[in-house]
């Protein structure tokens, strides 16, 4: 009986079963896939003699271009991150603090609107704005403050503006679960025994919302790496970051192994990135790593 | 007679299976009526292109040749070519820019040649159609030259070189070399202004870096409206994206430099692999045929590859329609280019990074 008990389908794995085969199928086989073409001298499906080879990373780490445009990916991905941090942080503890419900309301409409459109609307509506002859430039050049267009676009400058404002939602989303759950009564303790706001807040609201901003950082920094339609808008393709780099080598250069090599290698970038979050974490909420 | 009631009964598993068999036959029923007409698989552009093949064209092949055309117009059309299987290609004619099909004739991707027995319009072709240059054969072509704002004071444009005056920092524009026809066909253009021929890619990368600041894009709609916008005032575009604009009173012109205008393409093949080669056949003829390249060629300004066609006046004005205009028609080596493309966009890259 207690063996007939043990064989029989635990109800949960049963449940999570479903989900974890999606999870294979379309996340493990995908990544397995791309890892191997990144090793393969080409397509085993369509092409009769394939070999393993070391050419598309050697490509990559021979010549400096690929780890300058490796290097850029990552700065507009950290700049990005800290921008939305800034803008996004005061917004949720706003959000999280607002005793009314009409205006937690409002304000959790006003965060979630941008996101009703689509990103290529929303990039569009930035070139609107800051190219040579958008609404910026000729409202400086019409009142005499500049007379040549400022270089709005094409800098990286232009791809974190745009990418910001697409990525502020998930921070403020991110973060306004996490200071919700902060009991107030520790910053008003705080204060109590004689601690400004500001340092209430700094010693106190800030430690322990470190978790909301360390996974808030972490989800706008993947975005940001992997953005395509934003930098390529934006960027005017002037600036080269890894995910248009990919999109090059498979749409004109037909070369699968070395965009695939490159796809694994912005995939390692977000894997450290993971593995230094649950270190970070691990260390914040005084635990270990977590397992 | 109770026996054979109670055998009718409903059950469960019979509702079920009924259910199942008639969604099964219902989203069935459209492809099995049409399961006996050979299917052609194309490649096609989007647009008025895409318009006049959905409305027209296809539909009287379809007619006449008792088949169905599956035409994808999502472009880039290589990557799933090269991802499907060779004996099975996702393609039975592959209708893209020169420089993909020689890349794709490179891979084993498609016939390197058309068979003129077997397409009889090819004699009437001019011979940069079916030349050393090509691959499959070019239907239709464009002119590449220059486009320019006819508003700004600019005065005339006669020369390539004229792209390089200081006059048009901030207005001048470009292409994405490593994923734009024109642009790569601009930089053989630089090699033959600056130094020894097309293949001098030094003299065409020290023209280049002479050439910023540029605005880049990476399709030749984006470069039209950046022309239209006044974001640029001269640049390097195909004729067809400035005489599409004719009648719109739109104050930009094409130039034909002095030394030539590049050709840009329009080439079809066929793949290797085709089961149906006969029926690709028959569709490289079809598209071939004087009065389909008319209306083509009177709806999206190309100039039309058939040496029979007869343009109406305002469209022989302006389009490549004799041997004399057709001569001069700079053809690019893309076999060689392709051979050097990683290099080449390597260099590029660097040269136009901000």
């Amino acid at each position: 009986m207690s063996e007939a008990a043990t064989r029989r389908p635990n109800g949960l794995a049963l449940f999570i079963l479903p989900g974890a085969l999606l999870f294979a199928l379309f996340f493990f086989l995908p990544i397995g896939l791309m890892a191997l073409m990144s090793v393969l001298t080409g397509n085993p499906v369509v092409a009769p003699k394939v070999a393993f080879t070391t050419r598309h990373y050697a490509r990559m780490f021979d010549d400096p271009y690929y780890l300058e445009v490796i290097w850029t990916t990552i700065r507009i991905g950290l700049v990005t991150t800290l921008v939305a941090l800034v803008i996004g942080y005061p917004l949720a503890h706003w959000m999280a603090r607002i005793k009314s419900r009409t205006g937690h309301a409002l304000l959790l409409m006003a965060v979630l609107a941008p996101m009703l459109t689509g990103i290529v609307v929303r990039t569009f509506a930035w070139m609107t704005l800051l190219s040579d002859k958008g609404v910026i430039n000729q409202t400086l050049i019409s009142l005499g403050i500049v007379s040549q267009p400022l270089k709005l676009m094409y800098t990286e400058t232009g791809i974190v503006v745009g990418l910001v404002h697409i990525y502020v939602p998930f921070m403020v989303l991110t973060l306004t679960g996490v200071i919700g759950r902060i009991d107030e009564r520790l910053e008003q303790a705080a204060e109590n025994l004689g601690a400004s706001p500001l340092r209430a807040f700094i010693e106190v609201t800030l430690p322990l919302s470190l978790p909301g901003i360390l996974a808030g950082s972490l989800l706008v920094f993947a975005l940001a790496i992997s953005a395509y339609v934003t930098p390529i808008l934006l960027g005017g393709f002037q600036i080269m970051t890894l995910p248009i780099l990919i999109y090059q080598q498979i749409s004109a250069n037909f070369n699968v192994g070395f965009a695939a090599a490159l796809g694994i290698v912005l995939l390692l970038i977000s894997l450290m990135l993971v593995i230094a979050y649950n270190h970070a974490l691990g260390l914040v909420s005084g635990q270990r790593e977590l397992q | 007679m109770m026996k054979a009631l109670g055998s009718s009964r409903l059950s469960r598993r019979r509702f079920l299976t009924a259910s199942a068999s008639l969604g099964i036959s219902t989203i069935a029923a459209p492809h099995v009526a049409r399961a006996d007409d050979p299917t052609l698989r194309i490649t096609g552009w989007g647009g008025k292109w895409g318009e006049v093949m959905k409305a027209e064209i296809g539909p009287a092949f379809e007619s006449e040749f008792k088949c169905k055309l599956q035409t994808d117009s999502a472009f880039p059309y290589l990557p799933k070519l090269q991802a499907s299987s060779r004996s099975a290609p996702i393609y039975d004619v592959l209708h893209t820019n020169s420089n993909e099909q020689w890349a794709a004739a490179e891979m084993g991707l498609v016939e390197p040649k058309i068979d003129a027995k077997l397409v009889p319009n090819l004699t009437d072709v001019y011979p940069y159609a079916i030349s050393d240059k090509i691959v499959g054969v070019s239907i239709f072509t464009s002119a590449i030259g220059l486009g320019l704002r006819t508003d700004k004071g600019y005065g005339s444009v006669s020369s390539w070189k004229e792209l390089w005056d200081p006059k048009y920092n901030g207005v001048r524009g470009g292409y994405v070399i490593p994923v734009n026809s024109l642009g790569q066909a601009f930089l053989m253009m630089c090699g033959t202004l600056f130094g020894k021929g097309q293949t001098d890619l030094d003299a065409a990368y020290a023209a280049l870096e002479k050439l910023k600041p540029i605005k880049i894009v990476d399709f030749t709609g984006a470069m039209e409206k950046m022309l239209l916008s006044g974001e640029v005032g001269l640049c390097v575009i195909h004729d067809s994206g400035i005489y599409r604009y004719d009648g719109q009173n739109q104050p930009i012109d094409f130039v034909a430099p002095s030394e030539g205008v590049l050709s840009l393409e329009q080439v079809l093949t066929i793949t290797p692999g085709s089961k149906m080669k006969e029926l690709a056949n028959a569709y490289v003829n079809y598209m071939l045929r004087p009065e389909i390249q008319k209306r083509l060629a009177e709806t999206v300004w190309y100039s039309p590859a058939n040496s029979k066609v007869k343009l109406d006046a305002k469209y022989d004005a302006k389009l490549l329609t004799t041997p004399e205009k057709v001569s001069k028609l700079i053809q690019v080596d893309w076999k060689w280019y392709n051979e050097r493309k990683d290099e080449i966009d390597q260099r590029v890259n660097r040269i136009f990074r901000a």
